[in-house]
């Protein structure tokens, strides 16, 4: 149990002096494999729900039997993965960029509310560093050829209003969470394909090559949802 | 003119009239009906506000009403609530009145309504209400929006501790609505079909944000509210207001705990407000403030401080006189001056806190991390103390603090310094002792001294001076310069009397010297007494000596195993003659000895006394070598000689011997005893230590025994260790050794004289067979028979016929080689039985001729032994049987009787069997087994004759005849 601890303290500092070195020095690296690696092991990092949603259902008081269940990830909030697979490489780092801006946007009411999230202004500082990575992605694959690609995505959706009354903003704020790790998750899958072919375009996922023609292309989809308290599908 | 006379007139009239019409509407009871109620939610509140007004009333008119309210929930008849509110009414005033429901509005239909009377002294009773108004409903439900299921209240804010009641409202009549606060299950109360109610008591703080109420239904659909419990507000403790400098109080106290709840309610406010001067303030900090104090020579003060927070408001009152909370500020700039080795003055300066005012000072010396000492001073502004009697070479530390001295309210903070005093020479002499060895012709002294105490050696110690004076010639001087931190050194001098000085020298000085004698006397010896001990230590005491006595010394060894053995002493006063010696280094079952010297006015030592003792006696460590002798059948002795009782861990007192036996009764002297191991043994006490040696006695021949011997010491007993066996020997057999001993010898004796004289015993009992050739019968057989007759070589002689002489009953003859016998024959002349060579025989020497010999008597034939008479190889097995003389017989008497037939019969009388030499043992009754050697008829050195009676057996066939035996060279049987 320590020597997971200690790893984890390992891999956040790791990641955490990537995120800063790239915001920090500001220039790019002009390496794709290099820098697909550093966006994947972001995500990856991102995507854990120890970071943010287990501490909030802690502090929330979320973690008892009949809540837990209404901790789910509301639907069309964050792109699904089934859109993110549609999108070209371009068009996913727009998608991703914005949402993460949206992302931080709603962190920052949580920063407010909830002073003892310690570790959301640390995840905070690596969305921004993560954005600074997708910027140099984006420059990168600026000069290939699928940077002058017609995108068919649309932007980020704003955010839903804060409902009127504690209870409701708790359990938005829990399926907000829940809904970032996920859609952390889902970059990760992205990016994790971008791997293994770097010069192939890859517009569907297995999954959703049977769904082709069933839901057009819109980025929001309804139908998937989170599990609760953190475990996310694998 | 007039027309102002009319007018004046009229107004009079009206006003008349006026007042007559007040006068008759006030004593009947008015219609003052309580007109345009409305009501309102604050669902913020969770209040009912009503707002109405009394348009009856005349213009100015002020009045004093009671209006009756009621409250109904979910129908009119249902009335829940009727409270009268009195107040003053003035025209057109628009009157307001709120109730806190304690259901959430939003749950129930609410319907209000009011009537009103007349609250006026002057209106005799009975005053009657007016009409009620008509009922105003109040219905939140309508405007809550399409959703399944709500809970009210939303985002209620607490105390904790209090009662809270949560309401659902559903909008089915089938939906069983369940609520859970933080996943427990809360029992509800159906108020009606669609609403249900929770009664929460005594609501606990579990976290700030917030306790979560989730309900559902049954089919599944769920909301909820969250309850903000905050902690009670608590009243300030310890609230106090002191001045350091009559221009600022500083006002101080204990909040408490914190009610904060992030979002919903900040933390509790603090205001700080003084009467007299009306002032307020409102406090940044929420356990001080600051207040400004007027110049107005304003001396009371009586402060209020109001704490606050969205539920409760707390307050402490505290009233005082400003000069007697007076606190200085804390002494600053402390200097030491004039420090010397002893005494150091400390200076100080304290802020001022008005013209006239005096400050009560108090300083501490610290000294090793200790107050050593206290003092207090009286000052107006600066400050000064002289600290004295201090250590020289010594590091202190200074601090002072004040208070108001007409007026004393609290100390100011400490503030304090460091400063160390001045070196100085040792000013104590150290503490000397010494150690004589008187060797032939010289002394050994070795000098100890004990380190001085820092308070004695003001500095560091840098070498001892050891000067030492022979007193028998005062010229002669020797110094030794010994460095520190040596703490002795060893002197050799010689039989002279020497005064020794021992001085202690640090940097600034010598110390006072420390004079000690030694002379060439060995001193007397004094016999050694044991030393008592008690909880404090070793007690002793010593006769005081006569004459003059300067002091007496204790001497001893903290480690009297050791060498050296960290030789220590106690100096004592002349007129002391006991002590108490503890020491540390003092360890159980050591012996320790100790010395009593005097100190005579020379300065000389002599030794008065030696005691010696135990810290604590133990048990004997271990056992004595126990060595056993003069084994007996009855007794034994034991012995432990070399056993040492000086090494043991405590005085021995005894010996204890322990014994067992298989018969397990105990001897006379010894007594049953249990060992540690639970076996029953007997034992004897020995209660003599010196006594080392122990007989044990009364032991039984041949029996085993186990003794085990311990010595014993005030605590107990030696360990126990393995019995040692022993066995007792036989009663008799020291007897036998006394007779076999004796008569071993005696045959040894016989023995050495017989071999001595064994020639002569050859002489006389075996002597030399006369030579045939030198014989008298010779010559006469020469002369007599035959002429030619010559001596025959013995080598050349073949026995072959034996002689029988026949006795007149008869006997029974047979011949050697036949199985025939002769019955009945009677043979009167001796006959001769020949022996005839066997085939085997044949290759032997030639046969002997048979003679009479007379020089040889028949008494020494029977002492001879047979075997050389010829046995037939199938029968070897009778060679055993001859060893008797019937077996003999038997042998000799079938052989005889296998021959008979063969052999012609001769005379019964046998004169000479045969002529062998017996090479190996004239013994006749051993045999010898090996085959003789073939030097048969060699030399004639043995004759043999069957005695008659052997050879005359009795009158039976089968042994009617002498036995006659023949011999066999091929088969030499003895």
């Amino acid at each position: 149990m320590r020597a997971q601890l200690t790893q984890r303290m390992l891999l956040s500092l790791v990641l955490g002096l990537l995120f800063l070195s790239t915001a920090a020095t500001g220039s790019c690296s002009g390496k794709y494999q290099g820098l697909l690696e550093q966006l994947r092991s972001q995500a990856d990092y991102m995507q854990d729900t120890s970071r943010l949603l287990d501490p909030y259902i802690h502090i929330q008081g979320l973690d008892t039997s009949g809540l837990k269940e209404h901790c789910k990830e509301r639907p069309g909030v964050f792109p699904s993965e089934d859109a993110l697979w549609r999108l070209s490489r371009w068009d996913f780092l727009q998608i991703l960029n914005a949402t993460l801006g949206q992302v931080l946007h709603r962190l920052t009411t949580f920063q407010q509310d909830l002073p003892q999230l310690k570790d959301l202004g640390m995840v905070m500082l690596y969305i921004r560093g993560f954005q600074s990575n997708i910027h140099c992605m984006c420059q990168l694959l600026g000069s290939s050829s699928e940077a002058a690609k017609p995108t068919q995505a649309s932007p980020a959706p704003p955010l839903p209003t804060l409902a009127s009354d504690a209870f409701q903003r708790k359990l938005e704020g829990c399926r907000f969470l829940s809904g970032y790790h996920h859609f952390m998750h889902s970059v990760a899958q992205v990016l994790r394909e971008w791997g293994k072919s770097p010069r192939r375009i890859r517009r569907h996922s297995p999954r959703q090559a049977l769904q082709k023609g069933a839901h057009g292309t819109h980025l929001f989809s309804r139908g998937r949802r989170l599990a609760p308290s953190g475990q996310l599908p694998w | 003119m007039a027309v102002f006379a009319v007018f004046q007139t009229t107004f009079l009239l009206a006003l008349l009239s006026w007042r007559t019409y007040q006068s008759e509407a006030l004593s009947e009871p008015l219609p003052l009906t309580p007109e345009s109620l409305k009501v309102s939610i604050n669902s913020t509140q969770q209040c009912l506000h009503l707002q109405w007004s009394v348009h009856s009333l005349a213009y100015h008119q002020e009045l004093k009403m009671v209006f009756q309210i009621e409250i109904s929930r979910f129908n009119t008849s249902n009335v829940i609530w009727v409270e009268n509110y009195s107040t003053t009414v003035k025209w057109k005033q628009v009157l307001h009145w709120n109730w806190e429901s304690e259901l959430p509005l939003e749950c129930a239909t609410h319907f209000v309504r009011i009537r009103s009377m007349v609250d006026n002294a002057r209106i005799p009773e009975p005053r009657s209400w007016s009409s009620w108004s008509s009922w105003e409903e109040v219905d939140e439900r309508n405007s809550l929006g399409h959703g399944a299921l709500f809970v009210f209240p939303k985002d209620k804010l607490v105390e904790e501790g209090s009662s809270v009641t949560i309401c659902s409202i559903s909008r089915s009549y089938q939906n069983n609505v369940s609520c859970l606060l933080e996943g427990v299950q809360m029992r509800g109360e159906q108020l009606d079909p669609n609403v249900s109610a929770f009664h929460l008591n005594n609501v606990p703080f579990i976290r700030e944000t917030g306790t979560n109420i989730f309900c559902t239904t049954g089919r599944g659909d769920g909301t909820g509210t969250v309850l903000f419990v905050s902690k009670v507000l608590e009243e300030p403790r310890d609230f106090s207001c002191e001045t350091p400098d009559f221009k600022t109080l500083h006002c101080t106290w204990d909040p408490g705990s914190d009610t904060g709840l992030p979002k919903r309610q900040p933390s509790q406010s603090y205001t700080l407000f003084e009467s007299f001067s009306g002032k307020k303030i409102l406090c940044e900090h929420k356990n001080w403030c600051n207040w400004q104090v007027a110049q107005d020579s304003q001396e009371m003060y009586n402060f209020t401080l109001t704490t606050e927070n969205y539920l409760r408001k707390r307050g402490v009152n505290i009233l005082f006189n400003l000069t007697h909370r007076v606190r200085p500020m804390t002494p600053f700039n402390v200097v030491f001056k004039n420090i010397s080795d002893t005494n150091a003055t400390m200076t100080w300066q304290v802020h001022s806190i008005g013209n006239y005012s005096t400050l009560f000072c108090q300083i501490e010396l610290h000294g090793e991390g200790k107050v050593i000492q206290q003092h207090n001073v009286s000052i107006k502004v600066n400050g000064n103390y002289l600290l004295s009697e201090l250590e020289p070479d010594t590091q202190y530390m200074a601090q002072v603090r004040c208070g108001d001295a007409n007026h004393f309210w609290k100390w100011s903070e400490w503030i304090g310094k460091n400063f160390s005093t001045l070196e100085a020479a040792p000013s104590e002499a150290p503490d000397v002792w010494r150690n004589v060895k008187s060797e032939p012709g010289y002394q050994t002294v070795t000098l100890f001294w004990k380190p001085l105490s820092k308070s004695h050696a003001n500095e560091k110690i840098l070498f001892y001076n050891v000067v030492i004076e022979n007193l028998d010639e005062p010229s002669k001087l020797q110094l030794h310069s010994i460095p520190a931190p040596a703490n002795g050194t060893k002197l050799t001098l010689d039989q002279c009397s020497y005064q020794i000085h021992v001085t202690a020298n640090n940097s600034v000085g010598t110390s006072p010297a420390s004079v000690i004698v030694v002379s060439g006397d060995t001193g007397n010896k004094v016999e050694e007494e044991r030393v008592n001990v008690t909880e404090d230590g070793f007690s002793m005491s010593w006769k005081p000596q006569p004459g003059d006595v300067t002091g007496y010394v204790v001497e001893w060894c903290d480690h009297p195993r050791d060498l050296p053995c960290d030789l220590q002493w106690e100096k004592l006063g002349p007129n002391t003659t006991s002590t108490v010696i503890s020491s540390d280094a003092f360890i159980p079952g050591v012996r320790y000895n100790f010395r009593i010297y005097g100190i005579s006015t020379k300065r000389i030592a002599y030794l008065l006394e030696q005691k010696t003792g135990y810290s604590q006696e133990l048990a004997p460590s271990d056992n004595p070598q126990v060595v056993m002798s003069n084994l007996t059948s009855h007794s034994f002795t034991l012995s432990w000689k070399d056993y040492s009782t000086e090494s043991q861990p405590g005085f021995i007192r005894g010996y204890h011997v322990y014994l067992k036996s298989k018969e397990g009764e105990c001897h006379p002297g010894f007594e049953k005893a249990i060992l540690p191991d639970d076996s029953v043994s007997c034992k004897y006490k020995i209660y003599n230590p010196e006594q080392k040696t122990f007989v044990v006695e009364n032991l039984q021949p041949e029996s085993f025994y186990e003794f085990f011997v311990t010595p014993y010491t005030s605590v107990g007993e030696g360990p126990l260790d393995a019995f040692t066996k022993v066995t007792t020997p036989d009663e008799h057999s020291h007897l036998l050794i006394r007779i076999i001993l004796p008569t071993v010898f005696c045959v040894l004796l016989i023995m050495i004289i017989c071999y001595l004289n064994s020639q002569w015993m050859k002489e006389k009992c075996y002597p030399d067979i006369p030579d045939p050739y030198k014989s008298s019968v010779l010559s006469l057989i020469k002369s007599k028979e035959n002429p030619r007759l010559t001596i025959m070589s013995v080598k050349d002689c073949i026995p072959d016929a034996i002689e029988v002489i026949n006795k007149p009953e008869g006997s029974k003859i047979q011949f050697l080689g036949s199985r025939n016998s002769l019955t009945d024959t009677e043979i009167t002349q001796p006959a001769y039985l020949y022996l005839l060579p066997t085939e085997k025989n044949s290759s032997g020497p030639g046969p002997c001729i048979c003679f009479e010999n007379f020089t040889y008597n028949q008494a020494a034939s029977n002492s001879g032994c047979c075997g050389h008479v010829p046995v037939p190889p199938e029968a070897p097995s009778q060679l055993g049987l001859l060893t008797s003389p019937e077996n003999l017989l038997k042998v000799l008497e079938n052989n005889y009787m296998n021959s008979l037939g063969e052999i012609p019969a001769g005379e019964t009388t046998l004169n000479y069997v045969s002529q062998l030499v017996l090479p190996l043992s004239r013994d006749k009754d051993s045999l010898q087994t090996d085959p003789p050697v073939p030097a048969l008829c060699s030399e004639y050195k043995m004759q043999m004759a069957i005695p008659l009676g052997l050879a005359s057996p009795p009158p039976n066939e089968k042994s009617s005849v002498s036995s006659v035996t023949l011999l066999d060279q091929g088969e030499p049987h003895h």
